[in-house]
């Protein structure tokens, strides 16, 4: 039954054709660049589904096919693909969701002249992020990387005539590009430091996993660091998590697909690759943990004082990112993968409503929004059945997934237990918060000219909302299915009482006190504003940390450019200007020779044959 | 007795040519002339009596010199009065129509 | 070369090469242009002294009928015809000056290093005949006749193109 995983390497290539032929096409087909994009990703994703379905029963054998690519002396450099059943999912998961939102921009992009363009940047990240899933060795994981990082910052700088665009473009892509560079040094190292200088998976698996000592616990620590500071980049854990939130300026449906559903995902997928490396280090492990439990409540807590809508899911995007990392620091591969999946559905279902939202209000603040919930019932429905999802109510797909996370924490580090109960509060009420601001209430300032938006954006809703809902069933306390199929059986069913009542409670009572100030009304929306101002104001500017960025490293990077601009302007220009200034001078002086008067001349050729002497009777002199 | 004879013809050549040089009156640039091919003269007189094969080549050759740098000048003071006809000055710096 | 017994010839050589100094070196540094020549004729006769000196009698006898004789009265000539300020004023030309006279110190410098480094073998004893015009005019008719033909042909062309240059313009 292997004949479709033999056939996975075609899968990045329908979206990499869809790219190329909507770039050949240019921006005036704009049907056919729609439908062309959407046939490329469903292709892709029926031949994804087709190998899940191929792998679903337990102790299929990975798939491995490379060949000899860079012959170096007497190093060989392989390149191929692998697929092994996290390797399926995360395949599956991504075409979907990319072919979903394919369909939705077919509405919400309807009027934008440069339609083609946007569908051929998403085939183009579908094509990078698939080739991403199925790198069977670090280095074409990392080409990967690379440009899915390009393409998030097309689809960030989408609408490049924006100033504010523009700008977060290029935030997103340097402060990724730091991580980047973690990555490229945990490679190098690994590079230097394997046997025979292997890249590819299986040999790190089999060398970390055996702890053969071949590679010293420092120097496994010190590589484990730098892969969690590149996942640290692209997954937007603190302290790099600043360009996710600017990263909202791009079109709605981009948000949803990457930095929902996938890119993001691709650090928490990267770590779930090396997962042997960390495993080998506690002091990583620690690391990761202790890093993605406080930017779960970190990023919970900004959520709660943000008025825009996109931002409010950026946030809860990092803090979810947090949950992950945590239980992959935790040491349960299970725990973060499964949130993952989770994860993808109920948060694209949510930027998604939001997108629906912002197509129909023409605005981004939730205080002009308001009782949209009777003119616009579908998004409605599928946004509170998301908003549910991630609040973690049963039996919604979000409470297992985070349930799972929890009951680890209870068991391994009560502290990141309590932080993560945090979290999930700070989601429900903050959830809560937005979901009455928008869709109940009186009408607020723009939600007059509100209608429903139309099937093609719609219909992706109640696809991911279904999923939201039943997703979560494959793997729960009494089913573990979904981690032995993930992981090789090597992790148990959990289940701990403690933290399924702690995470509904939490949830609850997130909710409750969210509709307490938001919906009843009876406690005033403004006590908190009142009677602490500074702390409101310090979560609205998210804990200030763009602008201690720009003060530490912007301002002295910008005036050491200045100050090199003087000097390449003066110093080198100078020196430049000299040379020209030189030669000019040499010249005019010259000319002056040339007066037209036969004694300077006839004092010229004397003084010439003067030194031409000199310099034939001065050679016997020399040594 | 030679190098005596020689350093003398090489004083005078050495002021007739700064003579040539300096002087703005052409008349006096001439004249400097003169003076360099008189210091000539003198060499290969010299020569001809203190030289490696003394002969009277030298001193016949002197005399071709004289001729010579006797028609040499009257020529070039007939330019010059054409010249000074033409221009109305003989100061050597105002020729310079060959300048640029 | 400074120790050479102070002979007849050595005293006349020593009366002849001041005149010829004196002159050159005031000819450059005199103001009036007539002068200037004046002092030429006195190194033309200086030389014609040498050419005695020197056992040339014919070239000396040559030098002081052409030179000091028919040269500077041409020059004189010249010098009337072409400007009638007698003073010559110069502007100073300083660099041009000093380049000059730094060029003709470094070309007196080579020859000189030249004539004191170079040994000169040591000469075979001049033979001077008795009557030094009779051999230089067998020598001339008879090894040196087409040269001096020449010579004769070159004479006619100076003197016929002096004539053409310097006539004045028919008027017409």
């Amino acid at each position: 039954m292997d004949r479709y995983t033999q056939a996975a390497w075609l899968i990045p290539l329908f979206p990499l054709a869809a790219f190329l032929v909507l770039t050949a096409l240019g921006r005036s087909y704009r049907r056919a660049g729609v439908f062309i994009g959407s046939i490329g990703s469903l292709a892709a994703f029926l031949l994804s589904l087709l190998i899940v379905i191929d792998r679903l029963g337990a102790n299929e054998v990975d798939y491995n096919y490379s060949f000899d690519w860079i012959v170096i002396g007497d190093y060989t450099l392989r390149i191929g693909f692998e697929v092994t059943n996290l390797t399926a999912l995360m395949l599956a998961v991504v075409t979907l969701v990319s072919f979903l939102i394919n369909v939705y921009s077919a509405g919400y992009m309807k009027n934008d002249e440069r339609i083609t363009v946007f569908y051929g940047y998403v085939a183009l990240f579908t094509f990078s992020m698939l080739g991403l899933v199925l790198s069977d060795n670090l280095l074409s994981l990392y080409i990967f990387w690379e440009l899915v990082g390009v393409c998030s910052f097309l689809l960030i700088g989408f609408w490049f005539t924006l100033p504010k665009a523009r700008a977060a473009a290029k935030k997103a892509f340097i402060v990724t590009r730091i991580g980047d560079a973690g990555l490229l040094l945990a490679i190098l190292l690994l590079f230097w430091y394997m046997p025979d200088h292997a890249l590819d998976f299986t040999t790190i698996q089999s060398v970390f996993d055996g702890q053969s000592g071949a590679i010293t616990n420092g120097i496994t620590t010190l590589i484990a660091l730098l892969i969690f500071l590149g996942a640290a980049g692209k997954s937007g854990q603190f302290p790099l998590h600043v360009w996710l939130p600017d990263a909202m300026e791009g079109p709605t449906p981009i948000s949803a697909l990457i930095h929902a559903a996938t890119m993001v995902a691709a650090g928490v997928f990267l770590i779930a690759r090396t997962f042997d490396i960390f495993q080998d280090s506690a002091a990583a492990m620690e690391t990761v943990a202790y890093v993605g439990g406080f930017t779960a409540l970190f990023a919970a807590t900004i959520a709660l004082a943000q008025n825009d809508i996109k931002r409010i899911l950026a946030y809860s995007t990092v803090s979810q990112l947090g949950y992950m990392m945590m239980a992959l620091g935790l040491g349960s591969l299970t725990g973060g993968i499964f949130h993952l999946f989770t994860h993808a559905f109920f948060k694209a279902l949510l930027f998604l409503g939001a997108g629906s939202i912002i197509h129909a209000v023409h605005t981004q603040n939730i205080n002009e929004m308001g009782g949209l919930g009777s003119k616009m019932r579908v998004t409605a429905w599928t946004f509170a059945i998301g908003s549910l999802a991630l609040s973690g109510i049963p039996p919604l797909s979000g409470f297992w997934s985070k349930d799972l996370i929890l009951t680890i924490a209870w068991e391994t580090n009560p502290l990141l237990f309590i932080a993560g109960l945090a979290a999930a509060f700070c989601t429900a009420l903050y959830m809560t918060r937005m979901f009455f601001l928008v869709f109940m209430g009186k009408p607020g300032a723009a939600s007059s000219s509100a209608h429903e938006s139309p099937a093609s954006m719609t219909l992706p809703m109640v696809l991911l909302a279904v999923l939201a809902v039943a997703s979560g069933f494959v793997e729960t306390p009494w089913n573990s299915s979904f981690g032995s199929w993930i992981h090789d059986g090597s992790e148990e069913a959990h289940s701990s009482g403690v933290a399924i009542v702690g995470s509904i409670a939490a949830s609850f009572l997130g909710i409750y006190i969210g509709w307490l100030v938001y919906g009843k009304r009876s406690v005033s929306r403004t006590a908190f504003q009142e009677r602490t101002p500074w702390l409101v104001k310090l979560l609205e500017r998210s804990y200030y940390v763009d602008e201690l960025y720009a003060a530490i490293i912007v301002k002295p990077l910008k005036l050491l450019g200045s100050s090199l601009m003087v000097i390449d302007a003066y110093v080198i220009g100078g020196i430049v200007r000299l040379t020209g200034a030189a030669a000019s001078c040499a010249g005019r002086a010259a000319a002056r020779l040339q007066n037209g008067q036969v004694q300077a001349y006839g004092l010229a050729a004397v003084i010439g044959f003067v030194i031409l002497v000199a310099a034939i009777v001065g050679r016997r002199f020399l040594p | 007795m030679l190098p005596s004879y020689l350093t003398m013809a090489a004083i005078l050549f050495c002021i007739g040519l700064y003579g040539a040089l300096v002087k703005r009156n052409a008349v006096v640039v001439l004249l400097s002339l003169e003076l360099m091919l008189n210091a000539v003269n003198l060499n290969l007189v010299a020569f001809s009596k203190y030289g490696v094969v003394p002969s009277l080549t030298g001193q016949i050759f002197s005399l071709f010199t004289i001729t010579v740098a006797a028609s040499e000048a009257a020529i070039g003071v007939a330019i010059l009065i054409a010249l000074f006809r033409l221009r109305g000055t003989v100061n050597v710096d105002e020729f310079d129509k060959m300048r640029r | 070369m400074f120790n050479i017994a102070i002979t007849g010839e050595f005293a006349a050589f020593f009366v002849f090469s001041a005149i010829m100094i004196g002159g050159a070196v005031l000819m450059i540094s005199l103001d009036k242009v007539v002068h200037m020549v004046i002092s030429m004729a006195a190194v033309f006769l200086g030389l014609a002294g040498m050419f005695v000196l020197l056992e040339a009698e014919f070239v000396a006898f040559v030098q002081v009928l052409i030179y000091a004789g028919a040269v500077s009265i041409l020059m004189i000539f010249g010098i009337m015809m072409t400007k009638h300020q007698a003073v010559e004023r110069e502007p100073a030309k300083p660099l041009h000056e000093t380049l000059a006279a730094v060029g003709a110190l470094c070309l007196f410098g080579v020859l000189f290093f030249a004539i004191r480094t170079t040994t000169f073998p040591e000469p075979q004893p001049f033979q001077p005949s008795e009557d030094n015009t009779m051999a230089i005019g067998e020598l001339l008719y008879t090894g040196y006749v087409i040269p001096f033909e020449l010579l004769s042909v070159l004479l006619t062309v100076a003197f016929i193109g002096a004539i053409v240059l310097a006539k004045k313009e028919a008027d017409e």
